[in-house]
């Protein structure tokens, strides 16, 4: 089977398992420069799962996943690693910065990890800082900062690389509706203005509402989701 | 009071369940609090170790104290010293003969042998026994028809035997006894230096321990605040939240005490098959005294709660989130820099007091030396934050590293806490051991250049045959490569018992004698009269009129002689005392054998001197074995430059085998530490790699980490410990001068151990940053 055309990130028939449980039983996805895709399936179902592999986090057990052209089981846990620093931003449910970073710090360390100096890397994260609403707590450290905050500094941590796809591993389950809806709207803003792909992985149909198009994963199983009209 | 213990009980609930987290956590508590308290039920014993092992010495003394053999009788037994060395080791050999059926039983052997037999103690069972035992059994060649028990040896490894031997006479050498053992050995007064050492090596090395129990009781304690915070959350308040810690702190000080128990036992069990530094113990005698034992089970969970107490008042617990800690107080210097001023303070009065200024106040020791080290505790933190702070710049690695040291540097600094202290005792010691090492070590005169041993066959009216025969057989042997000439030496006196006048006579050819003094002209048949400076007394004048009738061996009460009689030539020559291999002058009389009646040797000792021929595997056991073979009585000595304190070195191997116990404790609690924080830290390693981020810059940044407050750890150790050092010298009246290797060695060792907890964290670190870290379900 073959990449569709004009995808940029692609797997077919993905098999993964943890011990005797099947976490990916044969998925398929695609996604388009540009395109916003939500995974949507209940907790357990493989959609996370499902993230890690294509962000190449996690090799699957079977299956082909292409990015670019570029398969990625092919590529070294270096190569994807790098491939990780320069194309790829995440966002996770709970943030992740590093506590004793300050926020542009955080923001500013995929940069660094590239090899840009400190303060360049900083003035380009104070940029997407701002983008995001957050550039006042540029001193600030995690731990003094909000939910619905970290999780601003997060996305812009996750774009200011300004990859080419944005992995969201249910990026707002961990903050009420209201600050939920903001940082959506601002990471489906900063993505679409960059071009940049994201694949959301949400089980909220309001945050998946953000999303050009909808797959369900359920029971390690993904299929398209009919658009409604 | 209901309320109190709910809250306290609840505590403990969580310390002993909560599922594999919580029994994790609480074992790790309970391993470290077990391990520092099983070596503080160690030192305990030492106190009970160190007087049972002297009891049984003294119940085995075998030496008249009165200097007069009792009667021969049912109850007597005699005893001749056989004490050799094999391979450096002392073996303890009594050959023995009952006199009466019912002779007094030397402790540890419930009924003599047979003629030709011998008892053993298990150890040397086991050396003879082996293939590396051969030279010796070739040496001790009776037969074996048991062991002796446990009454009868000082340690388990220590190697004794009792032979008998029906050829014994009462004599020189032998005593007759109807008692073994002295009820009272008046106990030699410990030099106050010495005791000076021994009071500080004890703080240097228990203080390290407190310092690693009261980390150790802070393992978990991340997760701990969280639950706390929790618990806030349905409404615990701000006491009650004390309470639980602090009960979850005495359930794992208490599970700690359990363990301390179990590594205590075990310890002891292993102690028994172990031998350090020439000394074993028997595990029995390893009992801590019952007061120690209630202090350490009182004192260890106390400070437990006191730690948790204290390490909970720089948080707040807020029902909502977690624990924000987001700006520490700063810290301030003025209370820390207080401590090891007052530790100086106290040192202070004792400077230059020295030996002859009597007994060291030991409150004022302890209590100085307890304060200076403790100063360390409080710097570090103190300097940790002071110079984290001023940090900046670098890597990605170093940047990670530095913030975490800039947000929660105390928590750093008390892992290197113990480290720190632990280099600074040992430090202080080295400098005062090097400082009063030449008063310890001192010359013995001996002449290396000349000879590598002594061997002695005790008096024997065969000595010519019997001396002339070993030296013989010496100079065929492979393992010699020189002789001297030998002679033989024994008591000479001008009456046959208890002499008016007496000295030495020494008999050996011209060329043996020329070793010994100036005898010019010296011819067979000659006699001469030693002018000895040091030995101007009025009995060498007295003795040397020629044509004295003199006796050789003479008898004293209790000390049956041969009293051989020996009448002086016409003319007694004048000889000038030059010294032996032992360095010892010869003063008397000196004779050749041609100046007794059948030109030979009368009864005496013989002493032969050797050179070895060095790159012969073992040729000091092969010369001892042809001694023996010889004479079952004969000794051999090796010679040596210079001798040190037996004491001396036994402090000063214990700090060494101290040092290395309590430095490998605090890298275990180190590693344990480190373990939790980055279990602590697993979700966001993962993500840190979901980014793509370096293994080897989590890596290093786990390295510098640890890195910084070493470095900091060991420049302030150092600092402390040369001060120390140098009041200790200044104490005990010595000029203070830096023992830069010690120094190094110690610094070395502390950053060795903190190189290796880092590389072994390594494992476990990469394993962390699996992806599998990321996921929630």
């Amino acid at each position: 089977m073959t990449a569709p055309a004009g995808s940029l990130l692609s797997a077919q028939d993905l098999r993964k398992a943890y011990g005797p449980t099947n976490a990916l039983d044969g998925a398929h996805f695609s996604i388009h420069p540009g395109e916003v895709v939500a995974v949507m399936g209940p907790s357990g179902s493989g959609k996370s799962t499902l993230l890690h592999c294509l962000a190449g986090i996690v090799p699957p057990d079977s299956g082909v996943i292409t990015y670019n052209g570029r398969e990625l089981s092919a590529m070294s846990d270096g190569e994807r690693s790098a491939l990780r620093r320069s194309d790829f931003g995440f966002v996770f449910q709970f943030g992740q910065l590093v506590p004793e970073l300050s926020c542009v710090e955080n923001v500013a360390l995929p940069l660094r990890l590239n090899g840009a100096k400190r303060k360049e890397a900083e003035r380009t994260a104070l940029t997407w800082m701002e983008r995001l609403e957050v550039d006042d707590l540029a001193k600030k450290r995690p731990g003094e900062v909000s939910g619905g905050q970290g999780q601003r500094v997060a996305v812009a941590r996750s774009l200011v690389t300004s990859p080419r796809v944005l992995f969201a591993d249910e990026p707002t389950g961990a903050l009420d509706s209201l600050n939920g809806e903001r940082v959506m709207q601002l990471l489906t803003d900063a993505a679409r203005s960059t071009n940049a792909a994201v694949v959301l992985v949400t089980h909220e149909a309001r945050v998946a509402a953000y999303s050009d198009r909808e797959i369900v994963v359920r029971d390690g199983k993904s299929r398209d989701m009919e658009p409604v009209l | 009071m209901s309320g109190w213990i709910r809250d306290l009980a609840m505590g403990a609930r969580f310390a002993l369940t909560g599922g594999r987290e919580g029994w994790l956590r609480t074992a790790l508590t309970a391993v470290g609090v077990g391990l520092g308290v099983a070596l503080l039920l160690l030192t305990a014993t030492l106190p009970n170790a160190l007087g049972a092992r002297d009891a049984r010495g003294q119940a085995r003394w075998d030496y008249s104290v009165s200097g007069e053999n009792p009667p021969a009788g049912e109850r007597t037994l005699l005893v001749a010293q056989n004490d050799t060395m094999f391979r450096g080791e002392e073996v303890r050999g009594r050959r023995v003969k009952p006199e009466g059926a019912d002779a007094v039983l030397i402790p540890g052997v419930a009924e003599y042998p047979a003629d030709g037999e011998m008892l053993v103690s298990p150890a040397l069972k086991e050396l003879l026994g082996s293939a590396d035992g051969k030279l010796l059994r070739e040496r001790l060649d009776s037969k074996i028809v048991g062991t002796i028990g446990s009454a009868g040896l000082v340690g388990p490894a220590e190697l004794v035997y009792v032979a008998v031997d029906d050829t014994l006479r009462p004599g020189d050498g032998v005593r007759r006894l109807d008692t073994i053992g002295v009820s009272e050995v008046q106990s030699e007064r410990m030099d106050p230096v010495l005791l000076l050492i021994v009071l500080v090596v004890f703080i240097a090395l228990l203080m390290p321990v407190a310092v690693f129990i009261a980390a150790a009781v802070r393992f978990g304690g991340e997760r701990r605040d969280r639950r706390l915070a929790a618990l806030r959350l349905v409404g615990a308040d701000g006491w009650m939240t004390r309470r639980i810690a602090a009960g979850e702190a005495l359930a794992g000080a208490g599970v700690g005490l359990v363990h301390g128990a179990v590594f205590f036992a075990i310890g002891r069990q292993a102690a028994g098959s172990v031998e350090a530094f020439d000394i074993s113990v028997f595990p029995h005698d390893l009992s801590p005294a019952p007061l120690l034992v209630l202090l350490v089970a009182l004192a260890v969970p106390a400070a437990a709660v006191a730690v948790t107490l204290l390490a909970l008042r720089g948080v707040v617990i807020e029902p909502l989130g977690v624990v924000r800690t987001a700006k520490p107080v700063r810290r301030r210097l003025w209370w820390r820099l207080l401590l090891p001023l007052l530790g100086l303070g106290l040192l202070a009065p004792m400077i230059g007091q020295g030996r002859d200024g009597g007994e060291f106040n030991q409150w004022l020791v302890t209590g100085g030396v307890v304060l200076l080290l403790v100063g360390i505790t409080a710097l570090l933190p103190w300097s940790v934050e002071a110079v984290v702070r001023r940090l900046g710049g670098g890597s990605v690695s170093w940047q990670l590293a530095v913030r975490r040291l800039q947000l929660s540097s105390g928590t750093a600094a008390r892992l290197v806490n113990g480290i720190a202290v632990a280099v600074a005792g040992a430090i202080a010691l080295q400098m005062l051991f090097a400082g009063v090492e030449s008063d310890y070590e001192q010359s013995t005169g001996q002449d290396v250049n000349r000879a590598d041993m002594q061997i002695r066959v005790p008096l024997s009216a065969q000595a010519d045959e019997q001396i002339s025969g070993l030296a013989k057989k010496l100079a065929d042997s492979p393992a010699v490569a020189s002789v001297t000439p030998y002679t033989g030496s024994a008591n000479v006196g001008d009456g046959k018992l208890q002499p008016q006048n007496s000295s030495q006579l020494t008999v050996g050819s011209c060329a043996a004698l020329r070793t010994l003094a100036d005898v010019p002209g010296c011819k067979p048949g000659d006699v001469f009269a030693v002018e000895n400076p040091e030995f101007s007394d009025d009995s060498i004048a007295a003795l040397s009129k020629p044509g004295r009738k003199l006796y050789i061996d003479p008898a004293y009460p209790g000390s049956p002689g041969l009293a051989q009689p020996w009448t002086l030539p016409a003319k007694v020559k004048k000889s000038a005392a030059g010294t032996d291999p032992m360095g010892s002058p010869p003063y008397g009389l000196l004779a050749t054998p041609e100046a007794f009646p059948e030109g030979r040797f009368p009864a005496l000792d013989g002493t032969v001197f050797v050179q070895l021929d060095k790159s012969q595997p073992d040729a000091v056991e092969l010369v001892r074995n042809m001694a023996a073979a010889a004479d079952p009585r004969a000794t051999g000595f090796t010679l040596a430059a210079t001798e040190r304190s037996d004491k001396f070195s036994s402090v000063r191997t214990g700090l060494f085998a101290g040092a290395t116990c309590v430095l490998l404790l605090i890298g275990a609690s180190l590693l344990v530490s480190q373990m939790e924080q980055l279990r602590d830290r697993k979700k966001l390693l993962s993500a840190l790699v979901a980014f793509g981020t370096r293994r080897r810059t989590l890596s290093l940044s786990v390295l510098w980490q640890t890195a910084i407050p070493v470095i900091l750890g060991l420049a302030l150790s150092l600092t402390v410990g040369v001060t120390l050092g140098a009041v200790l010298l200044k104490m005990t009246a010595h000029k203070v001068s830096f023992d830069w290797p010690s120094v190094l060695a110690m610094s070395g060792i502390g950053a060795g151990v903190v190189l290796g907890v880092t590389l072994l964290s390594l494992p476990p670190l990469l394993r962390m940053m699996r992806p599998e870290g990321l996921r929630t379900e």
